[in-house]
């Protein structure tokens, strides 16, 4: 094996990468932009959503008598307010004929219909609002009509309480919680952050190495063989296997590149949320390297299997329609061993593959050192990687890997 | 008597049940320009893919010679240059950056490439174009990018599938002009083409393959000679086309077809 062979095969793929800018896209810059626009963009973009359907004024129907509490609590909402009597005997909900006159569109959005009854609160009624699903004005006047009604009634139930000289506590919450929750929990800011990568690390080092390495996987082979351009490559002195582990390194380092970017856009997703009160995981230096170790052994093997099976394809379009539903091989363990309990965990587990690298990476994300599991999932993991690693070594000495099928 | 630098010996080369050559014996020696010649599926490609191992001989051997020694193909590898039919150049490196890459693969330091590779684009007329992305150059430009990156790393032989195949005339006369050279200079090329006016003029010496077999070995005007014909394509023609009755198995009937016949002749009915 020749090292400056490999690196040379390495950087040219990865220079031929880069030069596209459909793969920077895909493995660069969308990974590292997802989770910002999952968890910032959106929401951003929701509130401008709301706050232009608040803008709008918006015409409601009291049918019955409005009392004045009421009133000022629907007051400052942007709301038009009609009064009509209530001429329903019926349930409030019945919309009766008033339901063709919110589809008609006459300029009502919602209805709210009010009948005050006998009890011995210091009021009660019963009441409905009529509106229209399907139509954002009327379900935005709801909201609002609603949000005034339960103030109200907030307001009515503190009268009530006070009549019988009681507080909202003393009724509601009688037994309650002295002081902040938060700081009742002995775990740091810094456990509690690696808790929270423990959930989600493992799923996105699975499910973005496995989807990151299958297009460059097909192209440096089944494109290769498209192309026409393996058949000159292998007549160079280079040996097979270095062109393979050259082809190897290209791919496993953009995958991992790309698993870091969106590791890191996750990372600032969730501190821009929490306001950069997240502190920094406590995960200590042994942690973090059986972290990148578990990382790296899981990239060999996938990416092994990725460029194997796209060695053994006749074309581009077979690769991919192989590889696509592949991922789910990768995936589905590792969804299932997020929800396996650490505490008491059996042995075997940290020898199934796919499982024990997910388990490995939780471990060591929560300060789990168990010398056995360690042993266990690094020795099959090493035995499973280098199993991928001579089958993709095996499809790339195929005799018909110089045929051109374009 | 020349030194051999490949020798094929008996060698069969199956795939499936197709049997591409078959039992083929025939030396390459150094400072020729051979022709391989022969029509579409011939064994051309297949031959000089042995020749530079990529394809292992079903039955017999395929050895290089070095130094007066025989040694494995592959350990001839760094000795020989190849282009394939299909060029098989990388659309998003330059011309220059694809030469240079074969040339690191074959263990050549970029700067005695450069020399080597602007020396020859010279004689191409391409030295203004090796900095170009290949992306968009014209199958001539791609042939000339492919050539160049055969020759940077200084081969002892070349071996070129079909260069001229598909370029005009001006490009395939440079492409020739080129093999011509090199071979008055004492080196080596193995040359596969359909084009036998090609292959006499640029040819020391014609090797025909037909149906997997080799039907001739000699200068063009021996074989020439041999049938009493005045130009190469009446050799040719001369030298393979009793041979091409004689061989050509009877087609066999598919067992659609087969069953399709026995279907519609049921009862007296005929096919034709």
């Amino acid at each position: 094996m020749h090292l400056s062979r490999i690196l040379i095969v390495a950087k040219k793929e990865l220079v031929d990468f880069i030069r596209d800018w459909r793969t920077v896209l895909a493995m660069i810059l969308v990974p590292l932009l997802i989770f910002p626009a999952i968890f910032i963009a959106l929401p951003l973009f929701l509130q401008g959503e709301a706050a232009e359907l608040s803008s709008y004024e918006l015409t409601i129907e009291v049918q019955g008598d409005l009392p004045d509490d009421l009133n000022s609590h629907l007051d400052g909402r942007n709301l038009i307010i009609i009064q009509t009597d209530l001429l329903t005997n019926g349930t409030l909900s019945e919309p009766g004929i008033d339901a063709e006159r919110l589809n008609s569109g006459q300029g009502i959005n919602a209805i709210l219909r009010l009948r005050q009854i006998d009890s011995n609160a210091s009021q009660s009624w019963y009441y409905a609002i009529l509106s229209d699903s399907t139509d954002e004005l009327s379900l935005e006047a709801k909201t609002r009509t609603l949000d005034a009604v339960l103030k109200w009634e907030e307001q009515v139930i503190n009268s009530t309480l006070a009549q019988n000289n009681l507080t909202h506590e003393e009724a509601f919450d009688p037994i309650h919680w002295d002081g902040n929750q938060n700081t009742a929990d002995v775990a740091s800011g810094g456990d509690l952050a690696a808790m929270g990568l423990a959930m989600f690390i493992p799923l996105v080092v699975a499910m973005w190495t496995t989807t990151a390495a299958i297009q460059p996987s097909i192209d440096l082979t089944a494109g290769e063989r498209e192309r026409g351009t393996m058949e000159a490559l292998l007549c160079t002195p280079t040996a097979r296997s270095d062109l393979l582990f050259g082809k190897w390194l290209a791919v496993a380092t953009v995958a991992c590149v790309s698993v870091l970017g969106q590791m890191a856009g996750l990372l600032f997703a969730v501190n821009f949320l929490v306001g950069g009160g997240l502190e920094a995981p406590s995960i200590s230096t042994g942690g973090v390297l059986l972290l990148l170790l578990s990382v790296i052994l899981f990239a060999v093997f996938v990416v092994a299997i990725e460029l194997a099976v796209a060695i053994r394809a006749h074309s581009v379009r077979e690769a991919g329609s192989i590889l696509g539903p592949m991922v789910l091989i990768f995936i589905g363990p590792t969804l299932f061993a997020q929800f396996v309990n650490l505490q008491g965990i059996e042995a075997w587990w940290f020898v199934l593959p796919v499982f024990n690298i997910t388990l490995a990476m939780r471990e060591a994300l929560m300060g789990i050192y168990d010398p056995l599991h360690i042993i266990l999932w690094l020795s099959t993991s090493l035995a499973y990687a280098t199993g991928a690693i001579w089958w993709a070594s095996k499809q790339f000495n195929r005799e018909d890997l110089v045929e051109s099928l374009s | 008597m020349s030194e051999a630098l490949l020798k094929v010996s008996e060698v069969t080369k199956s795939f499936a049940d197709v049997t591409a050559l078959s039992t083929v014996t025939v030396d390459f020696n150094a400072g020729e320009v051979v022709g391989l010649v022969g029509g579409n599926g011939a064994g051309k490609t297949t031959l000089l893919r042995l020749l530079c191992g990529l394809y292992q001989p079903s039955t017999g051997t395929v050895q290089g010679v070095v130094d007066e020694k025989p040694v494995d193909i592959h350990r001839m590898r760094e000795h020989v240059g190849v282009v394939p039919e299909s060029t098989g150049l990388y659309a998003r490196l330059t011309a220059w950056e694809n030469i240079r890459y074969h040339s690191r693969l074959n263990g050549i330091d970029d700067e005695m490439s450069w020399s080597r590779t602007e020396r020859f684009a010279k004689l191409l007329n391409f030295d203004q174009d090796l900095h170009r992305s290949t992306r968009g150059f014209s199958r001539g430009m791609r042939q000339k990018t492919a050539l160049l990156r055969a020759l940077s790393h200084g081969p002892k032989i070349l071996l070129l599938d079909e260069p001229t195949g598909g370029l005009d005339v001006t490009s395939a006369r440079i492409v020739r002009k080129l093999v011509r050279k090199l071979g008055d200079e004492g080196g080596t090329v193995i040359y596969s083409t359909h084009n036998l006016a090609e292959a006499q003029q640029v040819c020391d010496r014609i090797v025909i393959i037909h149906n997997g077999t080799i039907r001739a070995d000699g200068p063009p005007s021996e074989l020439m000679a041999e049938v009493n014909c005045d130009d190469l394509e009446g050799a040719y023609v001369a030298l393979t086309e009793d041979v091409a009755r004689a061989d050509a198995p009877a087609e066999e009937e598919g067992r659609i077809a087969r069953a399709w016949r026995r279907l519609l002749t049921r009862g007296g009915g005929s096919v034709e």
